[in-house]
């Protein structure tokens, strides 16, 4: 009897469990996303061709972070869950049932639903998981080779640590629900507001905040050396410094806006801002995990950016698309498909000590070349022209330069001569023509053929091969397609948990709220002071960890250094980006909770 | 006298045309006259929580006109009847109504700043009405640490501060213990008779009606007998008013 009664009390609670459902299934399947990247051996090793230690360390702190964002969003879950189900269960233990017997439902009802909702995450993990790596791949032209959708080991994982999760969950909401009096599992909604810290014990908090905060951006800014010191101190440091802050830092000041009589006594100011006051201590937690999911999201979709900026360095670096020496007629044909900008030959002849170049060619046409220095913080390249009479001087950047153009077996002392000797001399004819293209990326498929089939002509070229556009582009995206990918991947995961986190938590809190609009509404509330009403409390919700976030990522990128040239490098794209989305997800959020607290079946839009 | 509310052969019918329908309210017709303290009675069901939902403007009529101050409901759009909630009516709840997350100055403050009082008035006309319903001491305090019968003042502070036309009490001491039922009654008395302020309250409890200068039975969507105070005492009323349910049951 006591069975048919608890599943009719889900079928009752339908939405909520819905709510509640989908939150987990979401938790789950990014945690199973995230491990199908960090513990993917062939993955990291072929696809991340870099220090891996650094690598492992920063997955490493991506599991931690994770870990504690699911622990956090789980207890959320489950007090939840308990809270929807306590008065039910409180009515069956006034009726008489065993509160053994109760304890042992709602153990199996939290551990059940967790199960379930675990199993369905990694399987719409795989789905996600694939949709979104071939989204990325195809998109963003990257060769990642060892990605697979389906990974055993993070199966494992998440099932085993999901399931712990809500074993304790289980166990914690039994204990609960058996030691609390009945009276109180169905009296529990009027239990009265908290007080508020002390304002002295609240500036401690503020200030410890602070402080922590700064530590740990320091810390960020560590050489990557240290990433023993710098991983766990950020770790601890950021996430204890932002629960601080949001608890007393934010509250002051509403609390400080609510005492400002000329700004809260106008319109329905002191009414949000009590609704505010009232969230940002129950809300402190969330508040916490979105900033940081925040921070990641946007952090990995910058890096991700930023990686896909080497690309455009590799090309910056050199200024002629391709080098060609060889005159068969595959090149050669593979060379009438280019879309050619400008072309220039220099013919030299070989003898047994040296290369003989006409001087007049370089005079007609100059051999240019991209030299290297550091603009803003900025890598950048100037084209300057190489100096005809340093050709010759070995040792000369325009001398190495011009032997990286020419085959390696070539290597001997440059002489310039005129058109008369150079007719004169004997010695092998070759030439080297330099190309540059309209648009490398479109001709890039054509280019880097050339340069391999120069290299199956010859061994001799692959010092030219080496050094060449096309085979450069190709090393740089092969390294940094896998930090993109990741990139890309992770910053969509940690969107779609934020997005979730922040919509469970605001939504749970709707029901309650739709009593407080209600009675606004009868006291004679105009329905759109009432929707800004909304939009200002949801939007200060978003703001808040936004802001906290954007700072989180401004110091964190520090720790690329390694890797990115630049790292703070056209940060304005991936902020655009990210925060268009966040608008979006905003509007729905607010959009979604409008329909929940606005719309009823009872009076409310009937005036409309 | 002039007249505060009028009700004009109001009817109020619930389910679509073609479907079961059921008749609420079937022609109510009365009047209220400025500083009268008026109470409708009825057993649950008679249609006293739909004739105070169209008279607070929170319900349309199906057919019908309800004029307060001369002005018809019914003409007005959605931002007017808020508008015209805000600035002509005061209500007390059986449940206070009260929010919780606003202190009880807060609360007060909402209709004020709701019609755009400047802000510097609005903490005196607090003090002034909280002095008059003995609530100065708990302004700072959230509704959840005050007791039922001093959230029920704060509640009648929050409707008169602003004063309205006319103050709505749905059933204002359903939730109080005996003696904080009395002091309500008592102030609210006292609020009338002193301060001339007209109000209207729906209940089903005699003792509250008994308050009361004129009674109106609602009964089966209409409005039976009525019943004056006139010169007798409350006492004198009150079992004036038992004999009569007593009677009529």
């Amino acid at each position: 009897m006591i069975w048919k009664l608890s599943l009719t009390g889900i079928k009752n609670r339908f939405k909520d469990y819905t709510v509640l459902f989908s939150g987990l299934v979401v938790a789950s399947m990014i945690f199973y996303m995230f491990l199908t990247i960090a513990i993917n051996p062939a993955f990291i090793k072929n696809d991340i061709q870099t220090s891996t230690s650094y690598v492992q360390f920063t997955f490493g702190f991506g599991i931690v972070l994770l870990v504690i964002i699911s622990m956090i969003y789980l207890v959320y879950a489950n007090s939840f869950l308990l809270s929807m189900r306590k008065h039910d269960y409180g009515m069956y233990m006034m009726l008489g049932a065993k509160s053994s017997k109760i304890g042992l439902l709602i153990f199996l009802e939290t551990l059940i639903t967790g199960i379930l909702a675990t199993s369905a995450g990694i399987i719409l993990g795989f789905g996600l998981t694939t949709v979104v790596a071939k989204l990325l791949i195809d998109k963003l032209g990257l060769t990642v080779t060892h990605f697979s959708p389906i990974l055993l080991n993070a199966v494992l994982w998440t099932l085993i640590f999901f399931t712990l999760m809500f074993l304790f969950g289980a166990l914690k909401n039994a204990r609960k629900l058996v030691h609390t009096p009945v009276i109180n599992l169905l009296k529990d909604e009027q239990k009265p507001a908290e007080t508020s810290l002390k304002t002295g014990l609240r500036s401690v908090e503020a200030i410890a905040g602070l402080v922590l905060l700064a530590i740990g951006y320091y810390t960020l800014s560590l050489p990557a050396a240290m990433i023993l010191i710098i991983i766990p101190v950020a770790l601890v440091t950021i996430v204890a410094g932002s629960y601080f802050t949001f608890n007393s830092f934010f509250s002051a000041l509403i609390g400080f806006l609510l005492k400002r009589k000329d700004f809260s006594y106008r319109g329905i100011r002191v009414f949000t801002l009590g609704q505010l006051k009232f969230r940002i201590h129950d809300y402190t937690k969330i508040l916490t995990i979105i900033s940081l999911l925040f921070a990641l999201a946007l952090g990995a979709i910058t890096v991700g950016l930023n990686f896909s900026t080497l690309k455009d360095q590799a090309t910056a670096s050199t200024y002629y698309d391709t080098t060609i020496v060889s005159s068969s007629s595959a090149v050669q044909e593979a060379k009438r498909q280019l879309h050619i900008k400008h072309e220039q030959t220099y013919h030299y002849k070989e003898n047994k000590k040296y290369l003989y170049f006409k001087r007049a060619e370089f005079s007609a046409n100059p051999v240019k070349n991209n030299e290297f220095y550091v603009k803003n913080d900025t890598p950048a390249y100037k084209t300057i022209n190489l100096k005809i009479a340093d050709l010759a001087k070995q040792g000369t950047t325009a001398n190495n330069a011009l032997n990286s153009m020419l085959p390696a077996n070539h290597h001997k002392p440059i002489r310039l001569v005129s058109q008369q000797k150079w007719a004169s001399l004997k010695g092998d004819k070759q030439f080297v023509t330099l190309l540059t293209v309209k648009n490398f990326q479109q001709d890039y498929p054509i280019l880097l053929k050339i340069e391999k089939q120069q290299l199956e002509e010859s061994k001799n070229y692959a010092n030219v091969y080496q050094s060449s556009k096309a085979g450069a582009y190709q090393l740089v995206m092969n390294f940094s397609s896998g930090f993109e990918f990741m990139g890309f991947f992770l910053g969509f995961a940690f969107l779609t948990m934020l997005a979730s986190t922040l919509m469970f938590k605001i939504l749970t809190g709707a029901a309650s709220d739709k009593i407080r609009y209600q009675m606004l509404f009868e006291m004679g509330t105009r329905m759109s002071v009432l929707r800004n009403s909304i939009k200002n409390e949801i939007g200060i919700l978003f703001l808040l960890p936004g802001i906290l976030g954007v700072v989180d990522v401004l110091f964190g990128l520090q720790m690329f250094r390694v890797f990115l040239p630049a790292p703070y490098h056209n940060l304005w794209i991936p902020f655009t980006i990210f925060i268009i989305l966040y608008i979006l997800y905003y509007l729905i959020t607010v959009k979604l909770y409008e329909k929940i607290v606005l719309k009823s079946d009872s009076v409310l839009n009937k005036g409309e | 006298m002039t007249e505060i509310l009028r009700v004009e052969q109001v009817t109020k019918t619930y389910g679509k045309r073609g479907e079961k329908q059921y008749q609420a309210l079937k022609g109510i017709n009365f009047t209220v006259n400025s500083g009268e303290y008026v109470a409708i009675m009825g057993a649950s069901g008679s249609g006293k929580t739909t004739l105070l939902n169209i008279l607070s403007t929170l319900d349309k009529p199906t057919s019908g006109h309800v004029f307060i101050n001369h002005e018809d409901n019914s003409t007005l759009n959605a931002n007017q009847l808020a508008d015209f909630r805000s600035k002509q009516i005061g209500f007390i709840f059986q449940d206070f109504n009260l929010l919780e997350n606003l202190t009880n100055r807060e609360n007060i403050a909402l209709p004020l700043s709701l019609q755009g009082i400047s802000t510097k008035r609005i903490d005196p006309l607090i003090d002034r009405i909280a002095g008059r319903l003995g609530i100065e001491q708990i302004l700072a305090k959230y509704p959840a640490e005050v007791s039922g019968g001093q959230k029920q003042r704060v509640a009648a502070a929050r409707a008169l501060v602003h004063e309205p036309a006319i103050l709505l009490a749905d059933e204002p001491t359903g939730a109080l213990d005996s003696k904080s039922a009395r002091e309500l009654l008592d102030t609210m008395e006292d609020l009338n008779q002193n301060d001339g302020i007209t109000t209207l309250m729906v209940t089903h409890d005699p003792f509250a009606a008994s308050f009361a200068s004129r009674i109106l039975f609602i009964k089966d969507g209409k409005i039976g007998k009525q019943m004056l105070k006139n010169e007798l005492s409350r006492q004198e009323f009150y079992h004036l008013l038992i004999d009569h349910l007593d009677t009529d049951e």
